[in-house]
């Protein structure tokens, strides 16, 4: 019985090997031919975006990357994740190549001795009724805002509702939201008014590419659990380019002079979620952290 | 009073507390440009509309709004069945409103800014509401009261009454149960503010309209909560999933923006109605480039005896929107839990040394 379903399959499977092996010595069938060949990771056909009603290039949509640089923006190998004694591989992290162009982060030493420490502080978890509750803890472990560019790698979809003034993007993982705003006005000045955990975004289009110019950030955020950080002075230039119809080139410039020695920059695709009828739910976390935030002020805490 | 509100953050109440400095004279031209002229709807004419378009040819809700009104939710009982005020009577209310909204700031003053009403109860007499001829939210049933409750809601209620409100702010006495982060509001966890249906708050009843191909979408002000809702028709989410402001499926009827919004979270539904069988209605009608006329439909065969409307004028209001780091900077959970165990503390001592005597 084994036998003959190994047979069959063989039998099926041969007219499309042979098929295959055969298309690139076909010339110039180009249409059918450039169709069926597997496109090399990172490369794109020419691609001209479809337009909105006023004719920029259509980044609506839910979309998502599937890159590990949640747990470490540079090349990393996989982890046990904290307890593993109760968490077995529900709780293992995924190796993964990084995202940083060249692979290294320019630190100055001095910073670099800071990222190593927040590693080691990033479970370390501290909450006051003050800014100290900020000193240790990775914020994503906290169930804080992520930041930018930290959202657009979480695990998480995020939805892009563009409009001509506006471009909003709301991200999954705690309903994080950012206003990119498509001109300058008086409501909407360049500087920011304050500082935030998502940034103070002002977009417009270079050709076909999105620019998002983000300042204003809360010195707070981390770019992944590995310590990976920046100042209040962290400035993002983020460069979104429709490479197909599932496809967005993401790309962002980190600039930060209190912690990097020159602009570093991350880049990595954005998969367009095609499942019929896809939608954000809800991952309101901040119920799944309230006791390893609050717990030491609870009745009966064990503090 | 003050702490239930404390969950700004120091970097916007700094701001705000500019911003106010900044726009007390422009909130005076405000109050009067607005004036009555937004509200010549004598109830009866057929309702106006005023029709921007999106560049894809939607009618144009896109904006800041802010949904702030003086005007009771249930029609006071004086006005009987009486639907519309005179101009000189919504005048006097208003001017009412904007006065008790300005004793309410400056007479909750802290020294720190975050419980400071002057920092963030700005917005009452400083958004440019316009009076309203309404003598209630609620246009349906007729009397403009939300109708009986079913027995079996009643009961449910009354129980919830008995079991005594958790945190009682108006009586700094009322026992406070703060045993774990669950006993807290959920305003108070940073987990919802509510809504929908869009109502007026005490303060901070902004929100931003943005709409995108095939979207809508609207974020509240409080704990910037969000709803995206699709407009190509897709049918509603099972029952295995729920949301903390329900799940949202929208349409156009003429130039009118139809909502309906089932798929609500248990435990967080309007006024304790049932998240099974609650299904919410918003109709949302430009009516001039400063007002949407926004009315809900509230349907809940288990918790009312039927259903029920609300009319809320939207009146458009200067952005942005910040962002609300609520969780970010809970400080009222620590305070409160904190507050309680010192409490817990204090008397415990109080207790040994009486027993020691």
């Amino acid at each position: 019985m084994k036998v003959t379903v190994l047979v069959l399959l063989v039998a099926v499977c041969a007219p499309i090997v042979v098929q295959a092996q055969s298309t690139p010595q076909q010339p110039l069938a180009r249409t059918a031919s450039a169709a069926a060949k597997i496109p090399a990771p990172g490369e794109f056909p020419p691609y001209k975006p479809p337009r909105t009603a006023d004719g920029k290039p259509d980044f609506n949509g839910i979309w998502q990357s599937f890159v590990t640089a949640d747990i470490d923006v540079q090349d990393h190998d996989a982890q046990p994740g904290p307890h593993p004694d109760i968490m077995g591989a529900y709780g293992a992290w995924p190796g993964g190549q990084g995202i940083v162009e060249g692979g290294e982060i320019p630190y100055k030493p001095e910073a670099l001795a800071q990222k190593r420490a927040n590693a080691e502080k990033r479970m370390v978890i501290n909450i006051t009724s003050d800014d100290r509750r900020h000193e240790t803890g990775d914020p994503e472990l906290k169930c804080y805002r992520p930041g930018i560019p930290r959202a657009n790698y979480e695990p998480f979809p995020f939805q892009i509702i563009q409009s001509t003034d506006n471009i909003v993007m709301v991200y999954e993982f705690e309903h994080a939201l950012r206003t990119i705003y498509m001109k300058e006005d008086k409501e909407t000045p360049k500087d920011p008014p304050a500082d935030s955990w998502m940034g103070w975004s002002h977009g417009h289009f270079e050709g076909d590419t999105l620019v998002i110019d983000s300042t204003g950030f809360v010195p707070y955020t981390c770019f992944d659990r590995a310590g990976d950080y920046h100042s209040d002075a962290l400035h993002v230039v983020e460069r979104y380019n429709l490479v197909s119809p599932y496809h967005i080139m993401y790309e962002a410039t980190i600039e930060d002079p209190n912690v990097f020695t020159r602009p570093w920059k991350v880049s990595f695709p954005l998969y367009r979620r095609m499942e019929k009828n896809i939608q954000l739910v809800d991952f309101d976390c901040v119920e799944f952290v309230e006791k390893m935030l609050y717990g030491p002020y609870y009745k009966n805490s064990s503090k | 009073m003050g702490k239930r509100f404390g969950v700004h953050s120091n970097v916007w109440a700094v701001v705000i507390a500019i911003a106010a400095i900044l726009a007390v004279p422009a909130l005076v031209t405000a109050q009067t440009t607005s004036g009555v002229a937004g509200n010549k709807d004598k109830g009866a004419a057929p309702k106006k509309t005023w029709v921007s378009r999106t560049a894809d040819g939607q009618p144009d809700l896109q904006g800041y709004w802010t949904s702030l009104s003086f005007t009771a939710m249930e029609r006071p009982a004086k006005y009987g069945n009486r639907e519309f005020l005179t101009d000189e009577e919504a005048a006097q209310i208003h001017k009412e409103g904007i006065q008790h909204s300005y004793e309410f700031t400056f007479n909750d003053l802290a020294e720190t800014p975050v419980y400071d009403a002057t920092v963030y109860a700005l917005s009452a007499w400083q958004e440019g509401v316009a009076p309203n001829r309404r003598t209630s939210l609620v246009v349906d049933p007729p009397d403009g009261r939300i109708p009986p409750l079913t027995p079996e809601a009643a009961k449910v209620r009354e129980a919830a009454r008995k079991a005594g409100p958790n945190q009682d702010y108006a009586d700094p006495n009322a026992p406070v149960k703060a045993d774990v982060a669950e006993d807290l509001n959920l305003g108070e966890r940073c987990l919802s503010f509510g809504g929908p249906p869009i109502l007026p708050g005490a303060y901070n009843s902004n929100f931003q309209i943005v709409q995108g191909t095939g979207y809508v979408m609207i974020e509240y002000e409080w704990n910037n909560e969000i709803r995206i809702i699709p407009l190509d028709g897709r049918p509603q989410l099972s029952q295995g999933l729920h949301r903390w402001h329900g799940n949202s499926r929208g349409h156009w009827e003429g130039n009118t923006l139809v909502v309906e919004t089932s798929n609500f979270r248990p435990g967080a539904t309007f006024q304790g109605a049932n998240a099974k069988t609650l299904k919410m209605t918003e109709y949302f009608t430009r009516t001039d480039q400063n007002t949407i006329e926004y009315k809900f439909t509230i349907d809940d065969p288990s918790t009312w005896t039927r259903p029920w409307s609300a009319i809320v004028p939207l009146s458009h209001m200067q952005g942005p929107i910040p962002e609300y780091d609520c969780s970010e900077n809970n400080n009222d959970a620590v305070n409160i839990l904190a507050g309680a165990r010192a409490t817990e503390k204090a008397a415990a001592e109080k207790a040994k040394n009486i027993s020691l005597r």
